[in-house]
């Protein structure tokens, strides 16, 4: 993928990211058990990413424990959203590719057979963890 | 490069690439030197159709992503449940493209 799809895929995924968030707390206000999520629609049961959005919400309150127990991978998210924005401009400002540069030795880390293979088990327990607690 | 080999190479892969890239793919492998056809043959080409099997029944949780290479773009699936399904039903469309591109791009590097 080249510099510049990239930025605009993130800045388009960031766009949506917090929208969905913001809407997400607001609907809360009105307690809607409302989910778009077409996996958990289909099949009744959760995927391994279930909960992120829940806990994403619960982490703007302050509620970090919760925000684990609900899911831990809601962490991981909060930390990208937050972090992104800012090296994202910082990039499109300065005129360099800090962040593209990153995200192909992340990818290139993420290749390594034992990596994978942990991150793997990781996400599956994960899994395992979020049907158990039926989210 | 022999003209038999490249017909051979091409009658064999051509379903991994793009129409649009054959004759360029068989213009630079006629320049290219003979010691390179080891490791254009064993270029890790993935097949289109494959991973739209997969992107169909695990989409949503970026495995086919994963499979192509794009292992970026795999993570961020599998974070956001397939982009709440959205982006896994625009990837049935798309992989087949995708994988093409990444199978040249692979490709590319030999050339």
């Amino acid at each position: 993928m080249k510099r510049n799809r990239l930025y605009f895929v993130l800045f388009l995924a960031l766009l949506a990211g917090y929208s969905y968030v913001l809407l997400e707390i607001n609907m809360r206000v009105l307690h809607h058990s409302f989910t778009p999520c077409i996996f958990k629609n289909m099949t009744g049961i959760a995927c391994p990413s279930c909960g992120v959005t829940r806990s994403i919400v619960l982490l703007t309150s302050g509620n970090l424990t919760s925000a684990v127990l609900m899911n831990p991978l809601g962490l991981i998210v909060a930390a990208a959203m937050l972090i992104i924005p800012f090296w994202l401009l910082y990039d499109v400002a300065f005129k360099k590719d800090t962040l593209y540069f990153a995200y192909k030795r992340t990818e290139q880390a993420l290749r390594i057979k034992w990596v994978a293979i942990s991150l793997t088990i990781v996400v599956l327990m994960n899994w395992t963890w979020n049907i158990y607690k039926g989210l | 490069m022999d003209s038999q080999k490249i017909d051979m190479f091409l009658m064999m892969n051509a379903k991994y690439f793009h129409t649009k890239h054959l004759n360029y793919i068989r213009e630079r492998l006629t320049i290219a030197d003979d010691s390179k056809w080891a490791m254009i043959q064993s270029a890790d080409l993935k097949d289109p159709t494959t991973s739209l099997i997969v992107s169909i029944f695990a989409g949503s949780l970026g495995i086919d992503r994963f499979i192509i290479g794009d292992v970026g773009l795999g993570v961020g699936k599998l974070l956001t449940c397939g982009g709440l399904g959205i982006w896994t039903i625009v990837d049935w469309f798309l992989i087949s493209d995708a994988t093409k591109a990444k199978n040249m791009e692979k490709l590319q590097m030999f050339l």
